[in-house]
This record gives C-alpha cells, sequence and structure tokens, in this order.
C-alpha cells in the first residue's frame, strides 16, 4: 500500500531544498526550583537532512537527541540559531500536516479503539474524513491490528500500542517522518514491520529521520548518520564512514561508534 | 488556520471529552445522584392544610417538612435546596473534581507530543477540549434540572418553568471554577494539583464573598476591621463570587434560603454594594481572563 503521497514524490526527487536544516542551533533548558540552573541540551547544531534520504541519529543516553527531535517538531523553541522543516521555517505549522511521528512511548488514551483513534487523529490534522476512512482499515491490516480495531486500547500491549503508533505516523502519507526509539516494545515482526515502512516511505521520495540506540538498525536502514555527543554533533556523514576504515577495509560499528563517544564526550 | 477548517477539529475534540468523561468513574457516581434526586422528586407531595400550615412529604411521607403556606412556594423552596446545594453545591465540587483530569490527561507527554505535532494551533486544542468539557457539564446539568422538574411536576402537579432558568447560572458558575482548573492543568499538568486547586479557589471565593458581604452588613465589623475593607473589596471583585451566584438562583426563584436570610441582598442592594448584573458579568470577566492565561501558558509552553 501507499504510505506517502505519490502525488508529491517526483517534486520531493527533483528538489534541492533540504527537508530539515539546522543552521546554529542551540537550546538551553532552565532548571531548578527557580529555573536559574541552565542546562545546555545541544549546542551549535548545523545539520541538513536532504529529501528522500534515511538519516539515522545515534548518541549515548542524555546526549540530546530528543531535544532535537522535539526542535524540530515545534514541541520547543531553539534557545539560538534557525530551523527549517520541509522548507519552511518552523513557524509555518501547516507542514506539521506532511509530518508523521513515531514516539519512543505512546500514551494513547486508553479509552478509544485503535480505528477510533486513528479517526480522530486524521481529523486533528485536517486530513478529509472521506480519506482518513480509507486509509484506518488499511494501516490497521499493515500493522496487523485488523481484527483487534474495535478493542478498547486499554487492552493492548505495549508492542500492539507501538504498532498504533506507527500506524498513525502514516495516516497523512508524511514526506517527513521521525522515528524517536520506534523499536521500543516491538517484537522481531515488528522490527520488520517498521523497516519495510521506512524503505517505503524512501522509495517514495519521503525523508525518514531515524533516532536510535539499536546500531543494526542504523546498518540495515541509513544513508548518512549523525553521532550526538553531550548536545554537540561530533560526526555527520554516510554510514560507510563509521563501518569502514581509512584503508576501506570493513569494521564494527559498535566499536567505532563507541570510540566516538569516548573520544568526545569529556 | 482557516476558521472553518477548524470548526470540525472542535467537534471532533468535544467528541473525545465525551468519550473521556464517560470513561470517568466520577461521571457514574455523578449520574447516580441524579437519578436519585430524581426518584426522590418522584416521592414529593405537598399537603396544604386548611390553617395555612401545609408541610412536603419526601419518601411517600417518611420525611415530613413544614413550609411557608402555599403549594407553588413548598416546591419552590424544594427547588431552591436542590439547584442551590445540590446542583451548585456538592454537583459542582463533583464536577470540578471528575473534570480536573481531562486536561492533565491530555497535556501527559506522552499522548501530548504526538497531539502537538499537528498542524492546528495550540490554543484550538485547548478550546476544544474545554468547550468539550463545559458542553458536558451542560449536559449533566439539563439532566439533573430537567429530571428533578419533570418528577416534581408529576408529584406535585406544579410545572414552575422558573426553575429552568437556573441552568445558565450554575453552567456560568461551573465555567468560572473550571477555567482556574485549566490554568492550573497547563502550568502543572498535574490532575492532584487542579482537584486540590481548584476546590482550594472555591473555598476562597466562598470565603471572600462572604467576608465581603459580611464587612458591609455588619457596621461593627468595619469598626473593628476598617483598614481590611480595601483589600476585601478589591479582593471580591477580582474572584469569582459563589454566594452572589446563590442570593441571584434564590433570587429567580423568589425563595428565603439561609444564605438569603442572613445576607439578606435587599439592604446591599439599596445601598448598590451589590448589583447582580455587574457581580455575573465580573464573574465572567475572571473566567475570561483565566482562560486567557491558560491559552498563553499552553501556547508558549515546552514540551
Amino acid at each position: 500500500m501507499m504510505l506517502v503521497s505519490t502525488a508529491t514524490a517526483p517534486a520531493i526527487a527533483q528538489a534541492t531544498d533540504a527537508s530539515v536544516a539546522f543552521a546554529g542551533v542551540s537550546k538551553t533548558y532552565s532548571n531548578g526550583i527557580f529555573r536559574r540552573r541552565a542546562v545546555a541540551a545541544l549546542r551549535d547544531v548545523s545539520l541538513r537532512i536532504e529529501s528522500g534520504e534515511v538519516f539515522g541519529l545515534l548518541g549515548p543516553n542524555r546526549a540530546g537527541k530528543t531535544t532535537l527531535v522535539k526542535l524540530l517538531l515545534s514541541l520547543c523553541q531553539p534557545t539560538t540559531g534557525t530551523i527549517q522543516r520541509l522548507g519552511r521555517p518552523l513557524s509555518d505549522r501547516s507542514t506539521l500536516g506532511q509530518v508523521g511521528y513515531v514516539h519512543e512511548n505512546h500514551a494513547f488514551p486508553r479509552y478509544l479503539s485503535a480505528a477510533a483513534l486513528l479517526e480522530y487523529y486524521g481529523a486533528l490534522t485536517l486530513m478529509p474524513h472521506e480519506r482518513v476512512r480509507e486509509r484506518v482499515p488499511r494501516l490497521l491490516d499493515l500493522v496487523g491490528l485488523a481484527d483487534r480495531s474495535r478493542e478498547p486500547i486499554a487492552r493492548f500491549s505495549k508492542g500492539m500500542i507501538q504498532r498504533l503508533g506507527i500506524a498513525q505516523a502514516l495516516l497523512n502519507e508524511p514526506r517527513l517522518l521521525v522515528l524517536d526509539e520506534p523499536t521500543e516494545g516491538l517484537d522481531l515482526n515488528g522490527r520488520s514491520l517498521l523497516r519495510d515502512v521506512v524503505r517505503e516511505v524512501r522509495q517514495h521520495g519521503g525523508t525518514v529521520l531515524l533516532v536510535t540506540h539499536i546500531l543494526t538498525e542504523i546498518e540495515h536502514l541509513c544513508d548518512r548518520v549523525g553521532v550526538l555527543v553531550n548536545g554537540r554533533l561530533v560526526h555527520v556523514g554516510p554510514l560507510a564512514e563509521l563501518t569502514r576504515d581509512a584503508s576501506g577495509s570493513p569494521r564494527s560499528l559498535e566499536k567505532t561508534v563507541k570510540d566516538l563517544y569516548a573520544e568526545t564526550s569529556i | 488556520m482557516n476558521p472553518l477548517a477548524a470548526l470540525p477539529v472542535l467537534r471532533w475534540l468535544i467528541r473525545d471529552t465525551f468519550r473521556q468523561s464517560i470513561n470517568a468513574g466520577v461521571f457514574w457516581l455523578m449520574l447516580a445522584l441524579i437519578l436519585a434526586c430524581v426518584v426522590l422528586c418522584l416521592t414529593v407531595s405537598v399537603v396544604d392544610a386548611p390553617d395555612s400550615s401545609g408541610h412536603l412529604d419526601l419518601g411517600f411521607g417518611a420525611v415530613q417538612l413544614s413550609l411557608a403556606p402555599g403549594r407553588g412556594v413548598a416546591v419552590r423552596t424544594l427547588e431552591g435546596y436542590l439547584a442551590g446545594w445540590i446542583a451548585d453545591g456538592a454537583g459542582l465540587l463533583l464536577t470540578l473534581m471528575w473534570t480536573a483530569s481531562i486536561l492533565p490527561s491530555f497535556l501527559d507527554e506522552g499522548t501530548s507530543s504526538v497531539l502537538l505535532v499537528k498542524p492546528i494551533p495550540r490554543w484550538i486544542l485547548l478550546l476544544g477540549k474545554c468547550l468539550g468539557a463545559i458542553t458536558f457539564v451542560l449536559v449533566q446539568d439539563t439532566l439533573f434540572l430537567g429530571g428533578t422538574w419533570l418528577a416534581l411536576g408529576i408529584s406535585t402537579g406544579i410545572w414552575d418553568i422558573t426553575y429552568l432558568c437556573c441552568l445558565p447560572l450554575l453552567l456560568l458558575h461551573f465555567i468560572v471554577f473550571f477555567s482556574f482548573s485549566a490554568m492550573l492543568a497547563t502550568a502543572t499538568r498535574s490532575t492532584t494539583a487542579c482537584v486540590f486547586g481548584s476546590i482550594l479557589f472555591w473555598l476562597l471565593s466562598w470565603a471572600t464573598n462572604l467576608g465581603r458581604h459580611a464587612f458591609l452588613a455588619l457596621p461593627e465589623l468595619q469598626a473593628a476591621a476598617a483598614d481590611l475593607g480595601h483589600g476585601v473589596e478589591l479582593a471580591y471583585w477580582i474572584l469569582p463570587k459563589p454566594l452572589d451566584c446563590h442570593l441571584i438562583l434564590t433570587g429567580i426563584l423568589q425563595i428565603d434560603s439561609p444564605l438569603s436570610r442572613v445576607f439578606n441582598a435587599q439592604p446591599l442592594t439599596e445601598h448598590g454594594a451589590w448589583q447582580p448584573a455587574a457581580s455575573l458579568l465580573a464573574s465572567s470577566l475572571c473566567a475570561v481572563l483565566l482562560m486567557a492565561l491558560a491559552a498563553y501558558d499552553f501556547a508558549t509552553a515546552e514540551y
């Protein structure tokens, strides 16, 4: 089935605009009782993710990966720097109608059924109701929840909720798919489904930002990889740069990433 | 965003709030309370004695209440208790407790981080949820007033439409306190803070309103605490006015209640110290201001 809009696919393929562009972005949170303690979550991050690309973002815990995602999705504002989403500034919320987002820990309203949830979220994405009604059964079928579409979400396991999260992210046929630790709670079939989804989105010209700790996902799916340590983007480049040494011989991605964390975390 | 495009979104948010409300346990408790009141009203009979010492029987005569003469006055007095004490007292507190969880659960991190990644402005999300809560309370108030009015009409044969005019007043009173709950929800995202905060706010408003009227009604209090006068007056005009709402309600029904006997509105009105229209307007402005603060906080909050 079609996961992204093919109507826009040729335009995306030809476009030279980046899907995502961060320029000198920093983000500082104010913590503490009187909000006087400043904590820098991102420091001077500049990054471009081209249309049609699958970009993997790696980093240890508290590196600033989720902050980067939140900034991209307008969940918070940068302290300095500018961000563009699908070629438009963040203030243009209409671009969010072309974004799909899978959160690492979804908490959907437990009183809704899977089908009702998708219809509700489709309405909030300003999709025509007919289109939503047409896509909902197909997406539930895709994520393996078709036979439980009328059951309350309260009865769902974590893996089923995560599958539902994937379905809601694909509802609007996104041009930009943001996956924040998407394999959390997914079984082998779920992970395989997610890989298929990412490949299909890319095939139709969509862009994917994949934030994960799981290196095999990065190796299987990503064109380029960014490594974030202590709020700084310490490496951006093709996957091959991390899996091959200077002489071109293969090397372990895990070891390379570990070395990178160790070198840059001080 | 095109305002017309916002209408279906608001409709979905209201619908979602209805589902959320029905799913809450307090809703069923309130529905049981409404049914109990309707059944109680069906057991009412008014007995007019020739010497004008009539009484009102509840529970098919199990309880007898002496009342001022006249079947109409007796039924209106009972309606005053139903609207003024049960709906506007216990009902309002239960409703505040039950609606307190609507916004915090909507703003929970796992839920909001997906909902806020939608192309609609955040204030529309907040407006939709608040409208949903208000519409649902309107339905409940209508069920309560409509049900008890029908039951009293059937059991006593008195169909006094004035009772139904209390509906907008009850709803306004809820909106004022719910707007405070909404402001707390956007600031703290905590159900506990919303429950206790809105109940404390309700108590504070009652205390201020009672204090202000007591201050004006009792000259000896004015003499003893003259310095407090301006502060109390300022607090009275800023905060919601639940006592005024009660006095207006008893005024609509043209009945006496314990509070209207203590704070007889007549002398206050004569001195221009209590103006029902100005009181309602000030309470409404308080609600608008609190909602605007909640919307601003929600629009600028970082998630």
